[in-house]
């Protein structure tokens, strides 16, 4: 892929979601889409274990926008494409609505609309990043489990919140409560 | 400090639009900022607004998908009527005729009964002005039993407005947040950001649920107690904070009436039964109270369920008296805690009422005793709470439906009213934070659509009681402005606030009531409280009854609020109102596996349900989504005796 075009992370912390299902509302709002498809998906996960040791953990999860996806190479009609900037899409004017997709996508991304017999599919919120906004997921979520902005700068907040952590951790050894 | 600059944000729509209507959210009480897009009388897009202090921006589920309510096919928009239940309804010219309607089978039930038959049922979706509607028309009428959501009284503030609760945005300042049987993280997603927030700042995050929540898979120590006794757990934190460590000199000189009194009987209360009682050892009961006593800003917030039980009152005692209150990021934060108390029924001059306000029969024993003839229920109250396992509305001569859905009510009702949902119409919204918020209309409802002042104006004219709800427009409609502005002037608990301060309020400078100290009505301050006295002992859990081992609870979700979110698409399947959780190992003594039809019986009625395997309830624990928690209860598979269930169940609980 080229490397000069401007390209963005979307990026989900697990450890922050609370299955608010906030984000997966948003997308429908967004891309006028029923019911149905989940283009982006929390799954909870537990509770896990047993008596008083239980886990419980929300993961949210959407399109990978692979950068060799399988799913543009199944395409029959060439609807689903790669941007420059690395996002996947369904262009819907091409879209026969035939779900190869679906099957060569190893992780059960693109769903079919049942309103309009296309695929649907997380593009990214093209249209949106393309405005220079935000996607509509990412700026809904209560949590702050889902982040967004160029690879450099997310990578940095990664890095600084658990900088902030350990620091933290070394605060709470030195007053220890009663 | 530390430095740490988050990503800054990018928000806005790429809709195109006629007009941004700012307002707030009435899904919960959070009432977070609101940014609508709206294109020829359409909501095309809804953002948060990032000079919301609560919110920042950021919505949940149903902050979004109340679009799909409003903009929904399956909307009532026309009176209806018909002889009895089952035959199909039949649409009314208009309202007028509706309402004449109304009124005269009214009169027949009152002439038959007397006006105490009448029983009426808010649900909180129909807005402040059908609450306070019904309950001016039912003091004229003669009957005092308005019931809100979930059978509970209007008005619980009295009990916590001697505390003003600091706002949610205080938290962040937290050094421990103790949440009591609220599961923040799933009923309001957005205020437990800035609990998440708090965490990140180093605060211990402390949930105690009898259900493993997502608000306890997030909390630094989560406890799982009996259902039930989260009061008790206060009481017993209370014994050993105050009465074993005395570290009541943290209170502020005269903050009790009789601190000695109080302090005695917590040390007589036994902690012997505690275990039993709370479900938790007695370690972890002792790391707790030595977690908290070790902290100064400590906020406490505790769930709606804890209000309608016994010793509620301890934890705002608890919080004053270890120096909590008034601090910044200490507390007591009573979740849901309602409105002020807002003085609508009499006016200057009425007689007393016939009967004394609040001293009606429980609910159950209303609609149980068979006194119960005429209903008007708005949503899906009649379903939900009033009568959620039938009964009621076969008795009754007379049920009317107030709602925006052909919901269950709207099955059993004989006549309907379509309403506005809160996004149609305007008014004063009181949050959880003690903020006073105007809603503002985004769309225009459909045609046919009315509010709930419009019903109960159109009602009382019909009795000639116009000069009582003297808040007409020129076209015969409430004037939602006039209403509010008059309850404002004659309501103690909102001296100082004014309307046109709330309506004009920016984003970031919200109002609160009481508006300052020395607006707080010298009625309702108390400079010394009274403090909650301990009981002997801590009781067992009342909740279990005999020939039903089990425990029914109601569970929360992001994607439920009032009766609207039963329609919304995108949301419906995300969390079924048929589904009951059961804990695997309960299932499995049953023989019941994942997806099977169930029943669950209670000694009011019984329920069928679709099972849901889950490890969150505990082995003597079912949850649903309905709100008939609280209640003991029986599980079988559809095929099994009620006899064969419980010898199955009882021999795993004990």
């Amino acid at each position: 892929m080229t490397t000069h075009v401007r390209r963005h992370l979307w990026l989900a912390d697990a450890s922050r979601c609370v299955g608010c299902f906030g984000c997966e509302v948003a997308c429908k709002l967004e891309h006028g889409l029923p019911g149905g498809p989940r283009t982006v998906r929390v799954v909870p996960v537990g509770p896990r274990g047993d008596g008083d040791a239980l886990s419980l953990s929300f993961q949210p999860t959407s399109c990978c926008h692979c950068d060799r996806p399988a799913c543009v190479l199944a395409c029959p009609t060439g609807a689903m494409q790669k941007r420059a900037d690395g996002i996947v899409f369904s262009d819907l004017e091409r879209c026969i609505g035939c779900q190869t997709c679906a099957v060569a996508c190893p992780f059960g991304v693109p769903q079919l609309n049942p309103a309009t017999g296309k695929i649907a599919k997380c593009d990214g919120c093209r249209a949106r990043i393309d405005q220079g906004l935000w996607p509509a997921c990412t700026l809904k979520c209560p949590s702050g489990a889902l982040m967004f902005g160029s690879p450099t700068r997310v990578v940095n907040q990664i890095r600084s919140q658990e900088a902030v952590k350990v620091a933290r951790s070394f605060g709470e050894q030195e007053r220890e409560p009663v | 400090m530390l430095e740490h600059h988050p990503i800054k944000r990018s928000p806005g729509t790429r809709q195109e639009r006629d007009q941004l209507v700012r307002t707030v959210c009435q899904e919960c009480s959070v009432a977070c900022g609101l940014l609508v897009s709206v294109k020829g009388g359409v909501i095309v897009d809804v953002q948060g607004d990032e000079d919301h202090p609560v919110s920042r921006g950021r919505l949940c589920a149903r902050g979004t998908a109340f679009v799909q309510g409003v903009h929904s096919a399956e909307r009532l928009t026309a009176p209806a009527a018909r002889r009895k239940r089952g035959e199909p309804y039949k649409a009314l010219e208009d309202w007028k005729s509706g309402v004449d309607l109304l009124a005269e089978r009214l009169r027949q039930v009152r002439d038959r009964h007397g006006p105490d038959a009448l029983v009426i049922a808010c649900d909180r979706e129909s807005g402040l002005d059908f609450r306070l509607g019904a309950r001016r028309f039912a003091r004229l009428w003669g009957t005092s039993q308005v019931f809100d959501a979930a059978g509970e009284p209007l008005d619980p503030w009295p009990e916590g407005l001697d505390s003003p609760t600091a706002p949610c945005t205080e938290w962040i300042h937290s050094e421990c947040l103790l949440l009591v049987e609220a599961d923040l993280a799933a009923s309001h997603p957005v205020a437990f950001g800035l609990i998440q927030e708090a965490q990140r700042r180093g605060a211990c995050v402390v949930a105690a649920d009898a259900r493993f929540t997502a608000t306890l898979a997030k909390a630094d120590v989560a406890l799982r107690i009996r259902p039930g006794q989260g009061n008790a757990l206060g009481l017993a934190l209370a014994k050993l904070m105050v009465a074993e460590r005395g570290l009541d000199d943290r209170a502020p000189e005269g903050a009790f009436t009789d601190p000695a009194a109080w302090r005695a009987s917590l040390e007589r209360m036994s902690l012997e039964s505690a275990d039993a009682a709370l479900g938790i050892s007695g370690d972890a009961l002792r790391h707790l109270s030595g977690l908290l006593a070790g902290r100064r800003a400590v906020t406490v917030l505790t769930g709606r369920e804890l209000a309608t039980r016994p010793h509620h009152r301890i934890w705002l005692t608890l919080a004053k008296a270890m120096g909590w209150v008034g601090r910044s990021g200490g507390g007591w934060y009573p979740v849901d805690a309602g409105t002020p108390p807002l003085a609508v029924e009499g006016d200057p001059g009425d007689a007393p009422p016939t009967q004394p306000d609040r001293e009606t029969s429980a609910l159950p024993e209303l609609t149980e005793g068979g006194r119960v003839q005429a209903l008007v229920c708005s949503g899906d109250a009649l379903a939900e709470w009033v009568s959620p396992f039938g009964g009621v509305a076969e008795q009754a001569e007379l049920v009317a439906h107030f709602g925006a859905f052909p919901n269950a009510t709207w099955e059993a009702a004989s006549m309907s009213f379509p309403a506005a949902l809160w996004a149609e119409r305007s008014g004063l919204f009181f949050g959880g934070d003690r903020s006073v918020e105007w809603g503002r209309p985004i769309v225009e409802p459909p045609a046919g659509c009315r509010t709930g002042l419009d019903f109960w104006m159109e009602l009382a004219r019909r009795f000639g009681w116009e000069q009582r709800f003297p808040w007409a427009r020129a076209d015969g409609l409430a004037d939602h402005d006039a209403f509010y502005e008059w309850l404002l002037a004659r309501s103690p608990a909102a001296v100082g606030v004014r309307l046109g301060d709330v309506r004009e309020r920016s984003a970031t400078a919200r109002c609160f009531w009481p508006a300052g100290e020395s607006a707080h009505p010298a009625a309702l301050r108390s400079a010394a409280l009274e403090a909650h006295p301990a009981p002997a002992s801590l009781a067992s859990d009342g909740a279990v009854a005999p020939g039903y081992p089990l425990a029914l609870a109601t569970v929360s979700s992001s994607c439920r609020s009032g009766d609207a979110s039963r329609f919304w698409a995108w949301t419906r399947t995300l969390a079924s109102e048929d589904a009951v959780e059961i804990h695997p190992d309960t299932a499995r003594r049953l023989g019941v596996e994942n997806g099977d039809e169930v029943l669950v019986e209670t000694p009011r009625g019984e329920l069928s349900a679709r099972a849901q395997l889950s490890r969150a309830v505990s082995t003597s624990t079912l949850g649903t989504l309905r709100r008939v928690g609280g209640l003991p209860a029986l599980l079988r598979k559809k095929d099994q005796s009620a006899d064969e269930a419980r010898a199955l169940l009882c021999e795993a609980i004990p």
